[in-house]
């Protein structure tokens, strides 16, 4: 696509910076999640292929 | 008190896509054999239609769409019906589904050897197939989330947040890929150029191994491997983990296919970072898988379901952890173009996706007919067949690999290439592409074995087309204050969907949209201007007859290539190429800079006949090109197009450019004859085109003014 509409660009820093929160937020949260899930309902969904 | 219901799994549709899955295998992989045996045996190339560089893509597209395709909605249908107990939410759609992919397949295999290509990789397909693709597409996700959405099982096992992650992230790739303006029914050029198509197409491409080789088989491990071992996962924190990280950081992996070329350093860098991190969440999938096992490794001797199933897993662990060595610029500069790529994508195409699809079978098929597997023995010898095919087939490639490589880079004491006449690096490594095709035969050979065992099975036993089941209808979950977050998460699908979007979205958009629309990423160079009407008609030859399967279109700036092919390719050359062709592996010379190189009649001459100019070359010949009646009527269409994508040809160009192409066509014919070609009429016939544009190339920087 040849249609550029920044010559140069300045001040994408930010681009940078909320990816790492994006992805270390929701890694922290899917950490978080798994250490107050109760080690029943991890059994559960651990077996759920297991049932039918 | 929640009433039980009684319903039914749908076996029909399962043993459809399973079906379609080893039918597709067989055909799939003698194509593979065939192309293996054509760089042996050049006389093997049965032009027009069925030379290497055309049947390469048939090859790469039925592995990979229609074998592990219906393999992946094979596992898909009976695991996603298992998990959330609940039969397929529409019958129909799940038959429009099985019958639109078999139909999109059905035509690649037509159009593919016709030379109907967009010549990029894993998306060949033409325009019209990319929407008939794009409506299956739907079609299934309509039918996966219906079921979801009215599912009795609250809970989404972690198989199934695999599933909704591929559904999304494919239909983002195929459609970011596929946009492309077309010409004519058949033809279409991308709206991305050069070194900004190079990028969609490897953040495509690679994602196309992350999201429709991987994380679908992951989804299915994790589903068929606890069924096998009969023991739940190692550790299902971990999957939660891991699921997360490697969404989010496969999708920047793509630059990696990338490296040296003229794509800026630091997409580059991005590539090779997020390669390297990755390996932390593919080894993550690697040891659940194989530490489900543990203490049971007993079992694993005798059941060759486990056996296909750990050497599937094992094979993703070695591929995942050799990609991202092959990130690593240093690797990647030995690697790049060479074999050693093939291997390290056979090891994960046999290996992982092969194996896993073997096992998901073998355990599959006896349960569907509710019998026992006809032959142990037979299985047994499918794995070994297998597992010996697969390193047959990758040891071989990598010393083709190092061998080539090391050729290429080797300098005299006096500082001129060693090997300075590029076949002879390929004649080289011919007895071991020999010995390559030993391991694919290996490898095809034990999935006939399978084939018939299946079939085998399936006669002694009866087919179960609805299997009963009984659940209770599934209670309103009402989140209370002491729940976590990700419950809500994983109770709710449609936020599973959401969050999964944005986590594969970022890489893609940090990546791609400061290329496209920044100015000063692709630096422009004043004397690049677009192919003349004639020069695009052969572009699109070349690109019809595949050759950018064994030649590569980007020098790299290495002293071992300046030397071979002249100076390194610049961004701002590639600026009006649509399609690059920048290429992925080196069979053949680079062609970057080819352009005045030979005269004429050289390339004639060694188009109808390679050995004619090039004596133990292995390219495929093309006399029907001298044969063939030069097609110009299109050309008013492509100027049209391509100006509406921004290539500068003058006002009422498209009026002019078949004339153009014309008067063109005889000064290359001309040149012919006077070099001493006998054959006359030749500027009415597709080679002048070729040649125009093979002597375009790379010449523009050299020109003035």
């Amino acid at each position: 696509m040849y249609k550029y509409l920044l010559q140069s660009v300045e001040g994408i820093q930010w681009f940078g910076i909320v990816t790492l929160l994006l992805f270390f937020g929701t890694f922290c949260a899917a950490i978080i999640r798994i250490m107050v899930t109760s080690k029943k309902q991890i059994d559960y969904m651990s077996n759920l292929p297991l049932e039918d | 008190m929640s009433n039980v219901q009684q319903f039914q799994y749908d076996n029909k549709i399962v043993r459809a896509f399973g079906v379609a899955s080893f039918v597709f295998g067989v055909v799939g992989m003698l194509v593979g054999l065939i192309i293996a045996l054509q760089l042996i045996y050049p006389s093997l190339n049965f032009g027009p239609w069925l030379t290497f560089g055309r049947l390469r893509p048939l090859h790469t597209n039925a592995v990979i769409f229609a074998f592990v395709g219906n393999g992946i909605f094979m596992g898909v249908y009976y695991s996603l019906q298992r998990l959330l107990k609940a039969r397929m939410w529409s019958d129909t759609l799940s038959w429009i589904h099985f019958w639109g992919w078999q139909v999109v397949i059905l035509l690649a295999a037509i159009t593919l050897p016709l030379g109907l290509t967009t010549s990029g990789e894993y998306s060949e397909l033409i325009w019209p197939l990319d929407i008939l693709i794009t409506l299956v597409w739907v079609v299934f996700g309509v039918n996966m989330f219906g079921t979801i959405l009215t599912r009795r099982e609250n809970h989404l096992y972690v198989a199934i947040w695999f599933y909704i992650a591929t559904w999304v992230t494919v239909a983002v790739l195929h459609i970011v890929r596929s946009l492309e303006i077309p010409v004519t029914l058949t033809q279409s050029y991308p709206i991305f150029s050069g070194v900004q198509e190079a990028l969609v197409q490897w953040w495509y491409g690679h994602n196309a191994v992350a999201f429709f080789l991987t994380t679908p088989y992951l989804g299915m491990m994790y589903y068929f491997l606890p069924k096998a071992a009969n023991r739940p996962v190692f550790s299902y924190k971990l999957s939660i983990i891991h699921f997360w990280a490697l969404i989010f950081i496969y999708i920047w992996a793509g630059p990696h296919h990338l490296l040296y070329s003229t794509l800026p350093d630091w997409v580059q860098s991005l590539g090779t970072v997020f390669s390297i991190m990755l390996i932390a969440p593919s080894w993550g999938g690697m040891l659940n898988g194989l530490l489900t096992l543990r203490g049971a490794w007993d079992r694993v001797r005798q059941d060759p379901v486990l056996k296909f199933m750990v050497v599937a897993v094992t094979a993703y662990g070695m591929a995942t952890f050799e990609g991202p060595m092959l990130s690593i610029k240093s690797v990647n500069a030995i690697s790049h173009f060479t074999d050693w790529t093939i291997a390290h994508v056979h090891v994960g195409a046999l290996g992982w996706n092969g194996f896993l699809t073997f096992g998901a079978l073998y355990w599959l098929w006896p349960r569907l007919y509710k019998t026992q597997l006809y032959s142990v023995k037979l299985a047994n010898m499918h794995f070994w067949l297998g597992t010996l095919g697969i390193i047959i087939y990758a040891v071989p490639l990598y010393w083709a690999g190092w061998t080539q490589a090391l050729m290429w880079k080797e300098f005299t004491p006096e500082g001129t290439l060693a090997w300075g006449n590029f076949l002879d690096t390929v004649t080289q490594i011919v007895p071991m592409y020999a010995m390559r095709a030993v391991g694919g035969t290996l490898f095809f050979v034990g999935v006939l074995l399978g084939v018939y065992n299946l079939i085998k099975t399936a006669g002694q036993g009866s087919f179960v087309a609805n299997e009963a089941a009984e659940a209770p209808a599934r209670e309103a979950h009402h989140t209370s204050s002491g729940e976590h977050w990700h419950r809500w998460v994983e109770i709710r699908p449609m936020q599973m969907l959401l969050w999964s979007t944005i986590m594969i979205s970022v890489g893609g958009i940090v990546q791609i949209i400061p290329m496209v629309f920044v100015d000063s990423q692709v630096p422009k160079i004043s004397t690049v201007k677009p192919y003349t009407p004639l020069e695009l008609t052969g572009r699109d030859i070349y690109i019809r007859e595949g050759c950018v399967g064994c030649h590569s279109q980007m020098i790299r700036p290495f002293r071992s290539e300046t030397e071979r092919y002249g100076e390194y390719s610049k961004s701002g050359e590639y600026i009006y190429d649509r399609p690059f062709l920048w290429g992925s592996k080196r069979t053949g010379p680079d062609l970057w800079r080819e352009g005045g190189k030979y005269p004429d009649s050289w390339h004639f001459n060694h188009m109808i006949e390679p050995t004619s100019m090039s004596p133990g070359s292995i390219m495929p010949a093309y006399p029907h090109l001298a044969d063939n009646q030069l097609d110009l009527t299109g050309l008013p269409g492509k100027i049209e197009a391509l100006k509406t994508l921004g290539t500068p040809y003058s006002r009422d160009f498209e009026k002019y450019a078949i004339q153009n192409a014309q008067e063109q066509a005889l000064k290359v014919a001309k040149n012919l004859a006077d070099q001493g070609v006998k054959d006359s009429g030749l500027e009415n016939k597709e080679i002048v085109a070729l040649i125009a544009y093979l002597q375009r190339l790379g010449t523009d920087i050299k020109a003035t003014k």
